[in-house]
């Protein structure tokens, strides 16, 4: 079973081939970051205009790459919940093009079901039940996975998402965009325990996140060395906030692995390409005995393939969506866990 | 050449197919917020109309705006998908052409107008109707109605959806009666008509390359502009 994915939620366009859920052929990533850097996050018009020129480009270039045709493909997949609606709409008009020609099935999955599915395309031994934290920009949310597709929340972040505060935070010390890697590489040269800034909900029983306080704490601290005129040691803010970030995940994750009882643990989305994120995971897991896995470092950040994976999986359950498909911008992930 | 055209600017789907001079089908479906969701089902049901199925479509026209701006993208889109899973040729019309080209028998100059949203913007062009053709004699405008009088001197007859609404606010500012108006929403067939008559002289757009046409940049983008020109003016 040959599955093109389309991934139009935010700044990236792309398509992949994936045979099977399990094979990936192809996996083209256009983004935008030359166009959007400037702002310092992305402009959804600016993205929504973007895709429409990329899109047929880069679907064209998926199947190239794969050594397919279009008489190939045997499903489409798009994610058509959760992300900037003018962006959504420009993959899911074509995929709905597509599904119509080809005569094809059509599903629609969920973005963040598509970070899920990225680390089963990376590693398909992760047993099940296991509990999974998915952080981006986007998007931090702690998930309990019974089997394929079944659900529980258990947490999300309250305000920011965990990559969003790396974009703010390097945003406020003019570092550049996205944050995420530019506070990585930064804290790799810094001292983790020079500021002691705060755990946000390290101690509450809840999975909740919140971001806001620290982001808030992060920046205090910088404009206090800076109206002592002190010495501002960027390394060793970035490592301190890092460190901070990294804490709250792991513990909160931890927790619930234990709680839950399971033997495995998935990280994944664009947060958990971070190196720091990935020694801790690592260490306290092997402590713990609980197994721990991270998607290919191509697979963390937004792309089509986990969009094909997770499409095949829904279509295994004969959940195709027709071709009146829209996209919503904004819905939870589906809850089908039940008892 | 069987041709399909469709236009998604407003608040409807407008799809139908022409066969030479000759009209299959046309329909326009009010959509408003449900143009994605209905887009595919309602080319389903033209062609289903014009009794044909999508192989037998020689080539496809689309309306590429101004107009709504997540409007464009999707007919845009689905034009350029469709035309690239066939392997048949794909070519791009204004918007305000296609408007023109429903008031090709009048003699005097034609301004098509395309609500702008907010502020009481439009978008406008001049065309000429003559030999057969619609010619587009005029940049494209983006502005508003005030500025449009100004560029108005001779008899016109004015194309929209609210036409009637423009006409008489530009007779009141140019106190004049020379003004005509003419109701009219884009339509699929004209879109078909007009694309088949430069299909078949072999004149088409690159599949994937085609893009809408905006003709306003977008905010952001609009406000970084304006800011680089006046640092740049800065002494």
């Amino acid at each position: 079973m040959l599955v093109l994915g389309i991934e139009t939620s935010c700044d990236e366009t792309s398509a992949a081939l994936v045979a099977d859920g399990r094979t990936l052929l192809s996996n083209i990533i256009a983004n935008q970051l030359d166009l959007h850097s400037k702002y310092g996050g992305v402009v959804p018009e600016i993205a929504a205009r973007r895709h429409t020129e990329l899109i047929g480009y880069v679907i064209n270039e998926a199947l190239d790459a794969g050594e397919k045709t279009l008489r190939d493909v045997e499903a489409v997949a798009v994610t058509a919940k959760q992300g900037l609606v003018g962006s959504l709409v420009v993959g899911a008009a074509a995929a709905k093009t597509l599904s119509y020609a080809l005569q094809v099935p059509l599903i629609g999955v969920h973005h963040i079901e598509g970070h899920i599915f990225a680390n089963l395309l990376s590693n398909p031994e992760i047993p099940f039940p296991h509990v999974c934290l998915t952080v981006s920009g986007g998007h931090t949310l702690l998930v309990y996975i019974r089997d394929y597709c079944q659900y529980e929340l258990l947490g999300g972040t309250v305000d920011d998402a965990a990559g969003e505060a790396f974009d703010k935070i390097a945003k406020f010390l003019d570092l550049g965009f996205p944050g995420g890697p530019i506070i990585d590489r930064l804290a790799a040269e810094g001292n983790r325990k020079a500021f002691a800034f705060p755990r946000p909900l390290l101690k509450a029983k809840t999975y909740y996140f919140s971001f806001s306080g620290l982001k808030t704490a992060v920046i205090n601290a910088f404009k206090h060395q800076l109206a002592r005129d002190e010495a501002l040691p960027l390394e060793d803010i970035a490592a301190s906030f890092q460190e901070a970030v990294v804490d709250v995940l792991v513990a909160k994750t931890m927790r619930a692995a234990k709680q839950r009882e399971v033997s495995a643990v998935s990280v994944t989305g664009g947060v958990s390409a971070n190196r720091r994120l990935r020694e801790v995971f690592t260490n306290i897991c092997n402590r713990e005995g609980i197994k721990v896995y991270f998607p290919a470092l191509s697979l963390c950040t937004d792309n089509a393939a986990m969009i094909a994976a997770a499409g095949h999986a829904r279509l295994m359950l004969n959940q195709a969506d027709d071709l009146s498909l829209d996209v919503i911008p904004n819905v939870p992930l589906e809850v089908q866990y039940a008892g | 050449m069987l041709v399909l055209g469709l236009d998604t600017s407003g608040y409807a789907n407008a799809i139908g197919v022409a066969e030479g001079e000759r009209v299959l089908a046309d329909s326009v479906f009010e959509t408003r917020k449900a143009s994605l969701s209905q887009i595919m089902l309602n080319v389903d049901s033209v062609l289903r109309e014009a009794k044909l199925s999508l192989e037998d479509i020689e080539g496809f026209g689309v309306g590429l705006g101004p107009g709504s701006w997540t409007g464009i993208r999707i007919g845009v889109t689905v034009g350029k998908m469709l035309a690239y899973c066939t392997g048949k040729s794909i070519k791009g019309i204004s918007t305000l052409e296609v408007l023109a080209y429903h008031a090709r028998d009048s003699r005097t100059l034609i301004c098509p107008i395309v609500d702008a949203g907010a502020g009481g913007a439009i978008y406008a062009a001049f065309y000429r109707s003559g030999n057969n053709e619609i010619n587009q004699v005029s940049e494209y405008y983006v502005g508003d109605i005030p500025g449009l009088a100004e560029l108005i001197r001779e008899p016109t007859v004015l194309v929209a959806t609210g036409a009637q609404k423009y006409r008489s606010a530009l007779s009141q500012l140019m106190k004049s009666n020379a003004i005509e108006a003419l109701e009219s929403v884009p339509s699929g067939v004209s879109v078909a008509l007009l694309a088949a008559a430069r299909l078949e002289s072999g004149e088409h757009d690159d599949t994937l390359a085609l893009a809408p046409l905006y003709l306003k940049e977008s905010t952001a983008r609009a406000f970084v502009n304006k800011y680089r020109r006046r640092v740049q003016a800065a002494p």
